[in-house]
């Protein structure tokens, strides 16, 4: 483990950062994170080796979105490698955070940090250089659509950094695309600060190539009569996990969570959630699939807190799980920590193989058992990829990644 | 009994048919042929084997045949995969239509209706062709176009999911239809308009086989057979009038029947 290796020298970085310092100092003396932990103890301990063992030093290659732009009224952004961005209209604007705001925003957070709970942020953080930190602020209710962009570089680790500031009121469908390399590890962490009364739409999209590897973190906070959705998917990792916290800060706030993990091969694909309610009134729902095949393993773990000040929170939680073989493995533990005693809050989770009854069906109507079977898996990816903002028959990439599954 | 149109190569032919699930004998030697043209009706109690002899004619692999045969067009069919039952013209209207949730309406029947056109060697509909068709068909059934763009089955009341099941039967013009229970759950108005439909899709040269327990059905459309089924056998073949009987005096009537074979 190269960079664990080079954390314990204190060599990983020469010309370090106020907030590379800071990191730095609080992994120095536990530079892994606690193994034995509910968070990390399902990983795998050879792949997560693996993220770990390549080079951060690399020059970086130049990459391209993965799909043709169909609309003009997009917003597209490569994380390091866009140098400025100031965009003010009349019915939106969006600019380029100071490097102040970024500073104060990273070190409040960090100094809050759990170096088990977010050992993921604290690495990105020692890694990712100003280059590779891109913040914004956005504001306004006709936004276009903005499309950002996270790729790791064959050979490398590359850590980037993602701060999104949405001022009142705001609208905005945004999608995130991170893109692992051939032989490569990725560590992406985002930020998403909600102002009152906003609507975001994020869509999370993360795929690799043969031997990549994705650390992927997602930090967002509500205010007050916001509401955020999320849809996301990530497949064809060697080794990938999402850690996803939100937190509504005084509730009265809507969330809705729909994400799909596709694994094959020997892959390991994980996504860990946490969802805070600070305060009453508070809305989630959330759903998560997996979708496991050959010999492969999808973990999901999911929980919800709901202290005492989080009353009438309303909150649903569901795990479906598909096994494709035999050797595939699924491990969900959807979880509740409730102290609030007026609150509706259910979870569950389901790990099935195909529905023998629907085939059949579809079989009797002359399809194809291999037909039926892609037809059953299509409608399984459909319901969390229709909330993914951008359409599917719109994007050629998408569309290919569904075929091939 | 002999059949009305005896000169003719009966599409389905079961002769003495054994089948079991999970070790569990289910049908005991069930005969019957049907001709094109034929209608025929299949009652008895609950649990007799209706709808296992239905499952099993189209392919159903929970379940195994342990002695018999069964023919259709003068071919063994018993090794066939489902959809090459399916595609070849047989066709299952379910009893309990499954929901599948997700999977288009719309595309659903037009892959199934391709499927069957491949087979009769006809040219495969694209969406826009196939959408001229389907809605000349939802006619015969009296649904909305609002059902097409819906998940199969997903939200539909009992009625519509039986309509449902006969615009497939519409679309892929089997050979022969058997159709398990299709008046259960029916209002008077929703059954008349299934039954119509199903009149005019059925011609001289398909066979229909009706499972019921109901004369209602079978006022609509009137049998050329009625055979009874008890502990996986036909006990009683008759003419439509055995229906009749059937409604005056119940399934005990022919209990005795059961008890002589």
């Amino acid at each position: 483990m190269q960079i664990i290796e080079e954390i314990k020298k204190n060599r990983l970085i020469s010309n370090p950062s106020e907030i590379q310092k800071l990191c730095l100092d609080k992994l120095k003396l536990n530079p892994l994170p606690n193994i034995k932990s509910e968070l990390w103890r399902l990983s795998n301990k050879s792949k997560f080796s693996s993220f770990l063992d390549y080079s951060h030093k690399k020059k970086e290659s130049k990459v391209s979105f993965p799909y043709k732009n169909t609309s003009q009224n997009i917003i597209r952004l490569i994380i390091g490698e866009n140098t400025f961005i100031n965009i003010k209209q009349e019915t939106y604007s969006i600019r380029q955070s100071k490097d102040s705001e970024i500073v104060d925003y990273i070190k409040k957070n960090i100094s809050a940090f759990d170096q088990t709970d977010h050992w993921s942020d604290l690495l990105n953080h020692c890694l990712s250089s100003k280059k590779n930190i891109l913040g914004l602020n956005i504001s306004g209710n006709k936004v276009p659509p903005i499309e950002i962009l996270s790729a790791s570089s064959s050979e490398s680790f590359n850590a980037k950094t993602l701060i999104l500031f949405f001022e009142k009121n705001c609208k905005v469908d945004l999608l995130q695309i991170n893109l692992g390399n051939e032989n490569s590890s990725l560590s992406q962490t985002t930020y998403l600060c909600l102002e009152e009364e906003t609507s975001v739409n994020h869509g999370v999209v993360s795929y690799g190539k043969n031997k990549s590897n994705l650390l992927n973190s997602l930090n967002v906070l509500q205010k007050t009569k916001s509401e955020y959705n999320l849809g996301s998917l990530h497949c064809k990792f060697n080794y990938a996990r999402f850690e996803i916290r939100i937190n509504q800060l005084e509730g009265d706030a809507k969330t809705i969570i729909k994400g799909i993990q596709i694994t094959k091969k020997d892959e390991q694909i994980a996504t860990y959630t946490k969802m805070q309610f600070n305060g009453p009134n508070g809305i989630l729902e959330q759903l998560n699939k997996s979708l496991a095949e050959d010999k492969s393993h999808a973990v999901f773990e999911g929980t919800i807190i709901v202290p005492k000040i989080a009353q009438k929170t309303d909150a649903s939680q569901l795990s479906r799980n598909l096994l494709l073989s035999k050797h595939a493995k699924i491990d969900t533990k959807p979880q509740l920590k409730i102290i609030a005693d007026d609150v509706k809050c259910k979870h569950g989770a389901t790990i099935s193989q195909l529905n023998e009854e629907e085939i059949f069906y579809m079989r009797s109507r002359g399809l194809t058992l291999e037909e039926a079977s892609k037809l059953q898996l299509s409608s399984y990816l459909q319901e969390i990829i229709s909330c993914i903002p951008v359409s599917k028959d719109k994007w050629d990439l998408l569309d290919k990644l569904l075929k091939e599954n | 009994m002999q059949s009305k149109t005896k000169d003719l190569v009966p599409i389905l032919e079961v002769n003495n048919l054994f089948a079991s699930t999970e070790n569990l004998p289910i049908l005991k030697g069930v005969t019957i042929s049907v001709n094109p043209g034929e209608i025929h009706a299949i009652m008895g109690r609950n649990g007799c084997g209706k709808s296992t002899l239905s499952k099993i004619i189209a392919g159903h692999p929970s379940y195994t045949i342990t002695k018999g045969e069964i023919k259709f067009t003068g071919r063994d069919i018993r090794s066939l995969e489902p959809e090459v039952r399916a595609q070849s013209g047989i066709f299952l209207g379910f009893q309990y239509p499954i929901e599948i949730p997700g999977v288009s309406n719309l595309e659903f029947l037009r892959v199934a209706t391709n499927a069957r056109r491949k087979f009769l060697k006809k040219e495969e509909l694209d969406t826009f062709d196939f959408e001229d068709l389907v809605k000349e068909k939802l006619d015969l059934v009296k649904m909305d176009s609002a059902f097409l763009s819906r998940s199969i089955n997903q939200g539909f009341s009992g009625g519509e999911k039986k309509r449902n099941e006969i615009l497939q039967m519409a679309l892929l013009e089997p050979k022969i239809a058997i159709l398990d229970e299709t008046d259960s759950g029916l209002d008077i108005d929703a059954l008349r308009i299934v039954a119509s439909g199903i009149k005019k899709i059925s011609n001289e040269e398909t066979g229909i086989i009706l499972i019921t327990h109901y004369q209602r059905l079978l006022d609509e459309i009137k049998p050329d057979y009625v055979h009874v089924m008890s502990e996986g056998q036909i006990i009683k073949t008759g003419e439509s009038d055995l229906a009749l009987e059937l409604e005056k005096h119940g399934y005990e009537w022919t209990d005795n029947c059961s008890k002589q074979l």
